[in-house]
């Protein structure tokens, strides 16, 4: 049975919760999904039930309502707030958006709330639009409750660059739209015209009709055709050839002829073909821009701007960005440090696992630098600002991994050469044949040229990789993996030894208690709770983490905590010395078993055995990748005996334990000079690894320096994914090479008979077509 | 025969007037997410039908 809401299985089927619906009564997993429920039920929006395609994502953390009233700043506003007349507008990029019916849902809750006037979810790019009314309502209010209804959102920053990219295809669906209208009505003209060949047409309404398809054909092949001009234009000064020069000449080669003749009233008109021959084109093209825009937008959510406050020393807070060289700010225990700076007081330990992947906290002395991102663990801090805002060391990762982000893809680049000469051999190939057909017959010179210009037109060979790439980039964005590098595509169908971390990429990276051994009866469950609880409770360690939830029913005061780094903690309470750690920190025989002891006066009180979930579906990922014959290693950096045994259960064979970065890094490079690595990881430790593999995943849940250093991120849950990824992608490149092997044998074959004199016009230009919609709909099967 | 050259020209308005509309609807953003509205008139019927109960009670 699993929760009615999120669809996970329960933790405890004992403990579930109830919410009564109209017809029935539901279960849940936990008071997160409780909550929603009810209040889906309350505001009458149940048919989100009915109509959702997937179910909710867990959301069991309440927001911290502190955090969220920093977007209300006035400074920081700014950034991204739009004030339109007595309204604020702002864009939110939402989390956790699973189909239409959740964005029905965020948005028939929002109408509800006071002061909202303007409110709609765009379900394609996972983005809002919010309009209110700042006398009657607080935007923190309104994030509030969307944080409350189980989606996450937070004001997004639009980069230049997108709101450009839309606006190009607003401009793109203008064209497209008229030259669609318009080439419709050309085309119905033009079969009035075919009739010319089954009887006498009468002239003057021969010329009519002529005149018509004329008009029709000037937006399109100015308005619309526009864009092809320029791309010629542009590529010729540049000097180098691309696709628009032959598609500009032959257009405007035909339209000129075709006025020409509806001029003179003698000879042939092509306005039906040149309009098509736009249509067509345009639809390639927007096709292609519409996938880019929707991949671009999705990882442009996750830029989402974060408020970022310091405190002066004075103990006024002011937004990051007004910082200036110079300024000393204050950073609490605990915190996010929020500019480069120099240390001035204090000695503390900074957690840079977001700048280096790297774990352990570094020591930091006075005089040294601290780095903007990483995290202050131990004492409160004063530091001296040494950069810009715009200058610090986590901008220039978040600005290296935008230029990788850029870099074209070698099969990409590899088509833009093979059709440049192409090209070069079409425009030739059309000169001469010009050049033979004006000595041989000067009438038809001009359209058996334009015939060759437009079946050998290589729209085909360069739709055939961006299409393929585009529709399985879509296909895979659907299944939960983000592909950030082009290259993945030809690596990841290589792919044949896959290196995988264990803390956090085969498991949760989430320590738990599994069970627990109690030896002395005397202190109750609830004491031993409570102190333990004590203990732990303000120690920033993962296993310290898994004792803060335990349950509480009691509370007690221990006094003289001291904690010892990797070995356990130590306090006072009744006046006997009580110590939670390992074997040998309590002073038990090591061979006592592993586990965590809690031991009084020396005496053993209990014994948790701890214990990481792995995910789900770690089974089969091993069993196929066996299937596959994929060699497989586990690094990890837990130096554990029982880390081993789990591991080879679950049918992993060969398994390196207790190994530092460097040298899990060591292990790949050794691995890729004979295979073609794969790796997974969640980037606590793994970043450099991620960069050292041919081809790499980061989980969504690790660090954002993983995320940046991979070439592909993993969203879900489930590694499975991965190995659908590598399907698709020696898929898609078998799809690119039938493209290719399509489009550059149709156009072998017709060059011949083009120059031949024995296509005409209207067929080079179907022929062109359905040679493109080939190409574009082989590559859509990837889709499916 | 004749009547077409009247009707031609009439037909081009109402491509005119095609073209208009599209450019209005493009305008307005009603390309920019398909799934979402093609839901609506599902949801929010079955809202109606939801309420309606309540007010026969």
């Amino acid at each position: 049975m699993t929760c009615f809401h999120c669809g996970e299985p329960f933790l405890d089927p004992e403990e579930t919760y109830q919410v009564q619906l109209p017809t029935k009564t539901v279960f849940l997993c936990c008071t997160g999904c409780e909550a929603i429920t009810q209040s889906i039920v309350d505001n009458g929006l149940l048919s989100y039930y009915t109509h959702r395609t997937g179910t909710a994502t867990k959301q069991n953390t309440v927001p911290d309502e502190l955090a969220l009233s920093w977007y209300d700043n006035a400074e920081i506003e700014d950034d991204f707030i739009r004030i339109k007349e007595t309204e604020k507008e702002v864009t939110l990029a939402v989390d956790n958006l699973v189909c239409s019916a959740c964005a029905w849902l965020i948005e028939s809750h929002l109408f509800k709330h006071i002061g909202v006037t303007f409110f709609r979810v765009n379900a394609t790019t996972h983005r809002a639009t919010l309009r209110w009314d700042p006398k009657q309502t607080k935007l923190s209010d309104v994030l509030y409750s969307l944080h409350c209804l189980g989606y996450p959102s937070s004001p997004f920053e639009w980069d230049k660059y997108e709101k450009q990219h839309q606006q190009n295809i607003k401009k793109s669906l203008y064209r497209l739209g008229v030259a669609g209208i318009a080439s419709m009505q050309v085309m119905m003209i033009a079969i009035a015209l075919y009739f010319e060949w089954f009887g006498d047409l009468d002239p003057l309404f021969k010329q009519y009709l002529r005149i018509v398809s004329a008009i029709f054909s000037v937006p399109v092949l100015t308005y619309s055709a526009w864009p092809f001009y320029q791309s010629a234009y542009r590529s010729l000064r540049l000097r180098v050839l691309n696709m628009d020069v032959p598609v500009s000449l032959a257009l405007i080669l035909a339209f000129s002829a075709s006025l020409y003749a509806t001029y003179t009233q003698q000879g042939e008109v092509f306005f039906e073909s040149i309009t098509m021959f736009t249509f067509f084109l345009l639809c390639g093209r927007f096709g292609e821009l519409k996938a880019r825009y929707k991949a671009s937008a999705f990882s442009a959510n996750l830029y989402k701007a974060t408020p970022s406050i310091a405190t002066l020393v004075s103990g006024e807070q002011v937004a990051t960005k007004s910082l200036s060289i110079g300024d000393v700010i204050f950073v609490r225990a605990g915190d996010v440090i929020p500019m480069d700076g120099i240390l001035l007081k204090g000695e503390t330990v900074c957690d840079e696992s977001m700048l280096t992947g790297e774990s352990t906290g570094v020591k930091k002395n006075i005089g040294e630098s601290v780095f903007a991102g990483s995290i202050n663990t131990k004492e409160c801090i004063e530091l001296k600002v040494t950069t810009e805002p715009q200058n610090t060391w986590l901008s220039h990762i978040l600005k290296w991994q935008e230029e990788a982000q850029n870099a074209k893809p070698k099969v990409m680049a590899l088509t833009d050469s093979i059709s440049h000469y192409f090209i070069l051999i079409i425009l030739v190939l059309s000169v001469l044949t010009a050049l033979i057909w004006w000595n041989i017959s000067p009438d038809e010179a001009l359209w058996i040229t334009i015939s060759v210009l437009v079946a050998t037109c290589p729209c085909a060979l360069s739709l055939a990789t961006p299409t393929a790439f585009t529709c399985a980039t879509a296909k895979l964005s659907k299944l939960g993996v983000l592909i950030k590098q082009a290259h993945v595509w030809d690596t990841l169908a290589k792919v044949d030894h896959c290196v995988l971390d264990k803390t956090g990429t085969l498991t949760y990276g989430k320590i738990q208690i599994e069970s627990h051994q109690h030896f002395n009866r005397k202190w109750s469950l609830d004491e031993v709770y409570a102190i333990t609880f004590a203990l732990e409770q303000n120690i920033n360690h993962p296993i310290a983490k898994a004792f803060q939830d335990l349950p509480q029913t009691k509370k007690v005061n221990i006094e003289n905590i001291k904690s010892f780094e990797s070995q356990g903690v130590s306090g006072w309470w009744q006046s006997q010395e009580w110590r939670l750690g390992n074997a040998t920190f309590v002073g038990r025989p090591k061979n006592e078993g592993s586990g965590i002891w809690l031991t009084c006066d020396g005496d053993p009180v209990m014994r948790f055995a701890l214990t990481d979930c792995f995910r789900p579906h770690t089974n089969a990922f091993v069993n196929a990748m066996k299937q596959r014959q994929w060699k497989h290693t586990v690094l990890t950096g837990d130096p554990s005996e029982s880390a081993i045994a789990t591991l080879s259960d679950f049918g992993f064979l060969s398994v390196k334990t207790g190994l530092f970065p460097q040298e899990k890094l060591e292990w790949v490079n050794r691995f890729a000079e004979k295979d073609i690595v794969m790796m997974i990881g969640d980037g606590i430790n793994d970043a450099p690894v991620l960069a050292g593999a041919h081809v790499s995943i980061a989980l969504n849940q690790g660090t954002d320096l993983a995320k940046s250093s991979a070439d592909a991120i993993l969203l879900g849950d489930s590694l499975m994914p991965i190995l659908t990824a590598c399907d698709l992608a020696k898929r898609c490149q078998r799809i690119v090479k039938q493209n290719f092997a399509w489009a550059l044998g149709y156009n072998l074959c017709i060059l011949p008979l083009a120059m031949m004199g024995m296509v005409p016009p209207y067929l080079a230009v179907l022929g062109m077509s359905f040679s493109s919609l080939l190409v574009v709909s082989n590559s859509l099967r990837l889709l499916k | 025969m004749s009547s077409l050259f009247l009707l031609i020209p009439i037909a081009m308005i109402f491509v005119f007037i095609a073209i208009m509309i599209f450019i209005l609807a493009v305008k307005t953003d009603q390309f920019e997410d398909l799934e979402r509205q093609g839901l609506d008139i599902l949801l929010e019927e079955q809202q109606a039908k939801d309420k309606e109960p309540l007010k026969h009670d």
